[in-house]
């Protein structure tokens, strides 16, 4: 192993966990910016995702919980990862909805303060109902058999297909995503919402449209990252409550509202992540937040964030 | 009938009683100004009739093409062919002069007109139109929304306008901030499509230059209407002017 393969192999590492955090945080940032609320219920949609994506891959054992008290011993389709890609996108999108009319909806014109509060709220009681039905036991979730295991690089020797698959997968939804809001009426109507949502309306759009299907969207990216994050942890109910804090941090240097930025913070974020992981494993916690803390003394409103947009 | 009529409202931000009993009418094909001192509540009229909130209208009707529309959202008034051209013109800064103009258009898609009970045909100016009206837009057509001058984005506001599906625009203070050779852009621009048919509904602070070009007038003070007559009229009523007006 030569220096230049560790690096290269930090290097990926890092921008496979920054594609998780982007994936959280890009979703974060467009409801944010866009309909200026703050979702703490992100990291359950993440949660939705996780256990959603192992049951539709797989065919799992269950060894605690109240589903196991009522007889189920294994659950899960066994579908496939494929499956579990395609489905729980649309799922958590659909999840998404209904949260944004439920739970979003009637707190828009309410304080920050009372939006973290019920969202956060709605955070405990999902994470309490997977600990209920599915114990707090961590559940293995396994790579899929086509990428499991790795894969020899040029230089940089062995390295996990997964991670390599991750960062694809990343790479080509958050593109998917930054067309849509670049390049499409609705997209334009987003934009043009984020900076004066009534004059949209006096404009004869009815606005509420395009702003739930932002909300799904969002919701839709955290449960893609739920099942793509899923084989490189456990799953267990409490991973959105641990990928929360770092995925607004990922918002907050990067910038509200900006697709760009989201995807630049993720990846500071990975790299500050792998690199410490890699030399100083103790300080890899506190290392994220010193950058953060960093970024925030000199650029406040964050790396590409617009100091005219209102929070 | 009147294209719209207002029939005592009473208009109220929380708790502060804007519009008081305030009626009046606005004719087919006209230009008619609605007058008066800076929180005399012409932009509350406006608000009201355009759908925003706040205002809340608590009490009496505003009616366009004899339809109730009091209470309607916003979007909805604006798809029965009212369009506002609101105070600091609001165009969106982030988006390019041609964005801007397209944004009318989006109005009439699928996703936004399925299963409204309106009609959407378009009939507004189309861009090609507009660009001939305002060639400094064509020429800027490419260029972000916040960074043309106070009397470009002024024209561009009103060309979002003529793009809307639109009988009767409101325009509140159109010529706020604007040098005089821009005002008078601005007036041709107005009399040009008034003379294609839309009503003008004119907000204003500058007394004199609004009655130059409205064929009625209305004063409005302490948010109740008290001068209602012919521009000529006004003109000659010194004392209206003095009282209400300062000029």
């Amino acid at each position: 192993m030569s220096l230049l393969a560790d690096v290269l192999t930090v290097l990926l590492n890092g921008l496979q966990q920054g594609a998780i955090f982007a994936l959280l945080a890009v979703g974060l940032s467009i409801i944010l910016g866009t309909l200026k609320f703050v979702n703490f219920a992100h990291g359950a949609l993440y949660v939705v995702g996780t256990y959603t994506g192992l049951l539709v891959a797989h065919e799992i054992a269950l060894t605690s919980g109240k589903l196991q008290s009522w007889g189920f011993t294994s659950l899960g389709l066994d579908l496939g990862f494929f499956a579990a890609l395609v489905v729980v996108p649309l799922f958590v999108f659909v999840v998404g909805l209904g949260m944004e009319r439920f739970v979003a909806r009637p707190f828009y014109d309410r304080p920050d303060t009372d939006q973290i509060l019920v969202t956060f709220g709605l955070a405990i009681v999902v994470q309490e109902l997977f600990r209920i039905l599915f114990g707090s036991n961590s559940l293995p979730f396994d790579q899929p058999a086509w990428a499991a295991g790795p894969i020899a690089l040029p230089v940089v020797g062995n390295f996990s297909q997964w991670r390599l698959y991750v960062i694809a997968i990343t790479a080509v939804l958050v593109l998917v995503v930054y067309a849509l809001v670049e390049y499409t009426d609705f997209g334009l109507v987003v934009r043009a919402g984020t900076r004066d949502a009534e004059m949209v309306r006096l404009l004869g759009i009815k606005i509420t449209r395009p702003y739930i299907v932002v909300f799904g969207i969002g919701a839709a990216l955290a449960g893609v990252a739920g099942v793509v994050g899923g084989p490189l942890n456990v799953v267990n109910p409490t991973v959105g409550t641990d990928i929360l804090v770092p995925a607004f941090l990922t918002v907050v240097i990067g910038g509200v509202g900006s697709i760009v930025g989201a995807v630049i913070g993720g990846v500071i974020f990975g790299l500050t992540t792998a690199t410490l992981v890699a030399v100083a494993p103790a300080w890899s916690q506190i290392g994220l937040y010193a950058i953060a803390a960093v970024i925030l003394l000199t650029r406040p409103q964050g790396i590409l964030g617009n100091e005219e947009v209102a929070p | 009938m009147s294209l719209l009529e207002l029939d005592a409202v009473d208009a109220y931000y929380g708790e502060s009683h804007i519009l008081r009993d305030l009626s009046m009418t606005v004719e087919d094909g006209e230009i008619c100004a609605l007058l008066g001192r800076n929180g005399a509540g012409k932009t509350t009229t406006l608000r009201s009739i355009s759908g925003a909130t706040p205002p809340q209208v608590r009490d009496g009707t505003v009616r366009f093409k004899d339809e109730d529309i009091t209470g309607v959202p916003a979007e909805d008034v604006s798809a029965r062919g009212i369009s506002l051209v609101p105070e600091e013109r609001r165009v969106f800064p982030n988006l390019t002069v041609a964005e801007n103009l397209h944004l009318a258009e989006v109005v009439g898609n699928k996703s936004n007109t399925w299963g409204r009970s309106l009609t959407f045909e378009h009939k507004g100016a189309t861009t090609e139109q507009v660009y001939e009206d305002f060639p400094r837009l064509r020429e800027r057509k490419d260029q972000k929304a916040g960074t043309l001058s106070g009397g470009e984005q002024q024209m561009l506001a009103i060309a979002r306008a003529l793009k809307q599906n639109t009988d009767l625009m409101l325009l509140d203070e159109p010529y706020e901030g604007l040098a005089p050779k821009i005002i008078e852009d601005v007036e041709a621009a107005v009399h040009r499509l008034n003379e294609e048919g839309t009503t003008v509904l004119l907000v204003e602070q500058n007394a004199a230059a609004a009655i130059k070009i409205a064929d009625r007038a209305y004063v409005v003070d302490q948010g109740s209407i008290v001068f209602d007559g012919t521009a000529e009229e006004l003109r000659e009523d010194e004392e209206t002017r003095e009282r209400y007006l300062g000029v």
